[in-house]
C-alpha cells in the first residue's frame, strides 16, 4: 500500500500541517511519500507521485473557512490528471485551523468531498483540528523540555556525580504528560484514521481540538499575538486602527473605481 | 459602501463600474497568501506582497455590502476569487472574541451589512448546500449581519443578478 502525504501549507518551515502530517504518516505506516505543495512549480512533481498510489492525504490549514487558493489551483489540475490517467485514489484530509473549534473545518471537508466526486476519486474522510497553531507550539515545548532535562542531568553529574536527578526527571515527566494531554484528541483521531487509510476504508469526518477550555485558549492566543506583534513592530504601526485605503499607492494596480 | 469582487473579466468590470463604489476584478494576476500573519503582526491591514491585493483588506473591510460573483468550484469560490479573500484577513485584528457562539477575530472596521454571493457555472445540489454554508460561515467570520447566495442558471440571469 502506498500513501502520498501532501503538506499544503504555504509556509516554508515550522507549520502546523507538517506536525500533523508527520503524526498521520507515523500512524498510517506502509510505503509513504511526502510532498510539499507551495507553488504551481510543485504540481507536476506531486501529480507524478500519485501514479501507483492507493491513497493521498492532504494536510492543510483552513483559510477563510475553506481550502487555500493555492491548493484549489492544484486540485483543479489533480482532477484533470486523475481523470486523464484513470486514477482511483482514496482521498483523506487532515485540516487544521487557528480557532479552537475543529468543527470550523466542516466547509473545507465538504469542498474536498465534492472535489472527489468531480475527479472520480473516493472521499475517505478527514480529521478537522482546532487550535492547530498552539498544538504546533507544544512540539517546540517538548523539545525545550528535553533540552532542559539534558542540561540538568549534565549539571547534576558534574556537581555530585548523579546523572539521573530525580527532581529534573519528575518535572520533565509532568510537563511531557501535560503536553501529551493537550494532544490527546488529535492523537486518537489520527490513529483511528491511520487504520482506515491502511485498510482503504471510509473514515468519516471527525473534529477535535487542543484539550484546553476555550476561554483559556483565547487568552493565550491574544498573548501570543501581542508578543509576536511586539517583536515584529506591528504593535506600534496602528495595530488595531481602521487603516484607510490609499488609492494613490495602487495607481498601477487596477482596483478601485476611478 | 458597495464592493463587488468578480471573476468575469474586464467587460464585466466596465459594466458594473457605475453601480459599485469599488470593483475588484479577480483575474489571478496576484500572488496567493503566504500565511505569515504579517497583515496582523508586522504591517497592520497591509500585505507584504506589493501587488494589486496589497491593501485589499482595507476595501473589503469598509464595505457595507459585499457582492462576490464567482464560478462554482467544488461548492466553493473559484481559485482567483478565493485568492482575493485569503489575502483579506487584515479586515480583522489578531485579537479573538466569540461570534455566533464560536471563536473568531475582532473586527478592525466594525460590523457590515450583507455578504452576497452570486454563483455561476455547473453546480450540483450538494455543492449548492456547501456554498450556502460557506457564505454563512464567511459572513459570521467577517462580521456581516446577513448572507445571501444566488445561483445563476445562464448568462442572462447572471447579468440580471449583478
Amino acid at each position: 500500500m502506498k500513501t502520498v502525504f501532501i503538506n499544503c501549507s504555504p509556509k516554508k518551515r515550522f507549520c502546523a500541517s507538517a506536525y500533523f502530517l508527520s503524526m498521520q504518516r507515523l500512524f498510517t505506516g506502509g510505503q509513504t511519500e511526502t510532498e510539499k505543495l507551495r507553488t504551481p512549480a510543485d504540481h507536476e512533481r506531486i501529480l507524478e507521485k500519485l501514479r501507483g498510489a492507493d491513497a493521498v492525504v492532504l494536510c492543510m490549514p483552513l483559510y477563510v473557512d475553506g481550502v487555500p487558493s493555492h491548493v484549489l489551483r492544484f486540485l483543479e489540475e489533480m482532477e484533470a490528471f486523475c481523470r486523464r490517467n484513470s486514477l482511483h485514489l482514496n482521498v483523506y484530509c487532515v485540516a487544521n485551523n487557528g480557532f479552537i473549534e475543529g468543527r470550523q473545518n466542516e466547509p473545507m471537508m465538504q469542498v474536498l468531498e465534492h472535489f472527489c466526486a468531480r475527479a472520480g476519486l473516493s472521499w475517505g474522510g478527514g480529521v478537522g483540528i482546532g487550535g492547530g497553531v498552539m498544538l504546533n507550539v507544544t512540539r517546540i515545548m517538548f523539545v525545550v523540555n528535553i533540552g532542559l532535562l539534558v542540561l540538568n542531568s549534565i549539571l547534576s553529574f558534574t556537581r555530585d556525580g548523579n546523572f539521573f536527578p530525580a527532581e529534573a526527571w519528575i518535572s520533565f515527566a509532568e510537563n511531557a504528560a501535560l503536553l501529551l494531554f493537550f494532544n490527546l484528541g488529535v492523537l486518537f483521531y489520527l490513529i483511528r484514521m491511520g487504520g482506515h487509510i491502511r485498510r482503504g476504508t471510509f473514515s468519516g469526518k471527525r473534529y477535535t481540538r487542543i484539550m484546553i477550555p476555550s476561554f483559556i485558549f483565547i487568552l493565550f492566543a491574544d498573548i501570543f499575538f501581542i508578543i509576536i506583534s511586539l517583536f515584529e513592530g506591528g504593535l506600534f504601526r496602528g495595530w488595531l486602527a481602521k487603516k484607510p485605503y490609499e488609492a494613490s499607492r495602487l495607481s498601477s494596480q487596477g482596483t478601485g473605481k476611478s | 459602501m458597495k464592493v463587488i469582487i468578480h471573476d468575469l473579466g474586464s467587460p464585466c468590470t466596465e459594466k458594473v463600474r457605475e453601480k459599485y463604489d469599488h470593483v475588484i476584478e479577480a483575474d489571478g494576476k496576484y500572488a496567493p497568501c503566504q500565511g505569515c500573519f504579517g497583515c496582523w503582526t508586522k504591517h497592520p491591514a497591509e500585505c507584504f506582497m506589493k501587488d494589486r491585493l496589497q491593501q485589499v483588506c482595507r476595501i473589503i473591510g469598509q464595505a457595507d455590502e459585499l457582492v462576490i460573483v464567482t464560478k462554482n468550484l467544488y461548492g466553493a469560490y473559484s481559485t482567483d476569487i478565493k485568492n482575493v479573500l485569503d489575502r483579506s484577513i487584515g479586515t480583522s485584528t489578531p485579537f479573538s472574541t466569540y461570534r455566533g457562539r464560536q471563536m473568531h477575530h475582532t473586527l478592525r472596521y466594525g460590523k457590515h451589512d450583507l455578504w452576497k454571493v452570486i454563483v455561476w457555472g455547473d453546480i450540483t445540489e450538494e455543492e449548492k448546500a456547501t456554498f450556502r454554508l460557506m457564505a454563512e460561515r464567511n459572513a459570521i467570520n467577517d462580521g456581516f449581519q446577513r448572507s445571501e447566495v444566488g445561483f445563476a442558471a445562464d448568462p442572462a440571469e447572471l447579468e440580471a443578478m449583478i
